[in-house]
């Protein structure tokens, strides 16, 4: 075999993190102690970089659906949607999740990543244009390439740029698909979704918009920024993952569209991979079901939110944007970062740890991750341990 | 806009690149990321220089083949046509 750039590119990333001796993207948790505690490396640490936004993967409920569903339809499908993996359980999680959102239907595919595969492929073809935000998460990158359609990037949460690259479209502009994130995952900001929905409306484009971080965490019924911005209405499609707020595994999408129906058929991720096992469909039912009620646990995300984001402000870091489930502390230097976030597991708090090129701005990040699970005093823990950092202002 | 124009109209984009150690002497065979080693964030600041400039939009998936300053330069030729 010829030698592989891609490949000697990641090894050579691998023996930088060797010979600094950290790796955080190798890391295991020994054991799962509850929704915010592991045993990592033999010490009980904080898990700080989970997006358990809501702590339900311990939920007694969710548990027992899980576990009748694992002995009533066993451990899994064997099969796509499309051939012998589609059970009653899947369509009805469809029909509940477009109940929740207000649409007419929903598609579940197998992972979220999966489901901006899915969708973004389905919807744009070669000849295409889709524009997409230049920070977006690479499940969209990689959906605008599985579909072959001309892929446009804007200014990152800059409705006048996406304007300005719609006009120059022209009469294409209104065949055009639009991709943007609710909040976005490295830095925890919103999109400002009024004005994206206006531009599209303007040029009769599609807009998709990605809610993986706000679902079950913003607006009064937890459907996300789309609910608390009043714009779900006049969103085409709404993308989600079961992975965060809902404790599971899986993602979806809800539309009102007549195409609904067909699309699943034209999602080559959706067509040509295992479905969703019935233990999973059955707690990810029952942790939708909590989620739309479940009003005290999104007011202690606010709660948990705010008290970190004052207390890491407070000792002077940077942080990526104003209190939210996300809080990322901007950490400069790459190496710096590392050992930063090193620092922070011997500490006992878990958190994530992004460079670039995944993160925007050419500057690495400490990303915490509030869950509802969360006491306060961890939260408090966590703030200390930021503190001990010698590289801290305070 | 002849070919040489857009060249030399690149070229001064690439200058404009903040913290860049640039060699004294960019032509359009100079390559992006071998010569002038752009890792894939400078790239990109450079198709935003490249899009503000000429007043046009780059498709990412049309960057994958394009390795040196004159196939850059021929991109945005094709792309400026199509507007006109």
């Amino acid at each position: 075999m010829k030698e592989n750039a891609r490949l000697l590119a990641v090894q050579a990333v691998r023996q930088e993190l060797a010979t600094l001796g950290i790796d955080p993207f190798g890391i295991q948790i020994d054991e799962i102690l509850s929704p915010t505690e592991g045993l990592i490396q033999g010490r009980k640490t904080i898990l700080a970089g989970t997006n358990n936004y809501l702590g339900l993967t311990f939920d007694p409920d969710c548990i027992a659906a899980a576990r009748e569903a694992l002995e009533g339809a066993g451990t899994g499908t064997t099969g796509s949607r499309m051939a012998n993996g589609s059970y009653a359980a899947h369509r009805e999680l469809e029909l509940e999740l477009a109940r929740f959102y207000e649409k007419r239907d929903a598609i579940v595919f197998s992972t979220g990543y999966q489901a901006n595969l899915g969708m973004i492929s389905a919807l744009a073809g070669p000849g295409d244009t889709v524009l997409i935000d230049a920070d977006s998460h690479a499940s969209i990158y990689d959906g605008c390439n599985l579909s072959g359609a001309n892929t446009i990037r804007f200014r990152h949460n800059d409705p006048e740029d996406l304007a300005k690259r719609m006009r120059r479209l022209g009469d294409e502009a209104a065949n055009a698909v639009v991709v943007i994130e609710g909040v976005y995952s490295m830095l925890g900001d919103r999109a400002p979704l009024r004005e994206f929905v206006d531009v599209k409306t303007q040029f009769g484009a599609t807009l998709l918009v990605d809610e993986a971080h706000s679902m079950g965490v913003l607006g009064q019924k937890g459907q996300g920024l789309c609910e608390e911005t009043g714009t779900l209405a006049e969103i085409d499609y709404v993308v989600g993952t079961f992975s965060k707020s809902l404790g599971n595994t899986g993602g979806f999408c809800v539309g009102d569209a007549d195409e609904m129906e067909v699309l699943r058929y034209a999602s080559r991720p959706y067509v040509f991979t295992a479905s969703l096992p019935p233990a999973t469909i059955a707690a990810t039912r029952m942790a939708l079901r909590k989620l739309a009620a479940a009003d005290v646990l999104r007011q202690r995300i606010r709660d948990n939110s705010a008290r970190l984001h004052a207390g890491l402000s407070g000792l002077g870091f940077r942080l990526g944007a104003p209190a939210n489930a996300v809080v990322a502390v901007l950490a400069g230097d790459k190496v710096e970062a590392l050992r930063f976030w090193h620092h922070l597991l011997k500490q006992g708090v878990y958190v994530n740890v992004m460079v670039p090129p995944a993160t925007p701005g050419n500057e690495s990040l400490l990303r915490c991750s509030v869950s509802a699970a969360h006491t306060p005093e961890q939260i408090d823990a966590i703030c200390a341990a930021f503190a001990s950092w010698p590289g801290a202002k305070a | 806009m002849t070919h040489q124009n857009i060249v030399a109209q690149v070229i001064e984009l690439i200058t404009q690149l903040p913290d860049m150690r640039l060699p004294a002497h960019i032509t359009e065979k100079t390559g992006l990321t071998g010569d002038l080693a752009l890792d894939s964030l400078k790239v990109m600041d450079l198709v935003v220089l490249v899009e503000d400039h000429f007043d046009i939009s780059v498709p990412v998936n049309e960057l994958a083949d394009i390795k040196t300053v004159g196939e850059l330069a021929t991109l945005i030729e094709k792309i400026v046509g199509k507007h006109a």
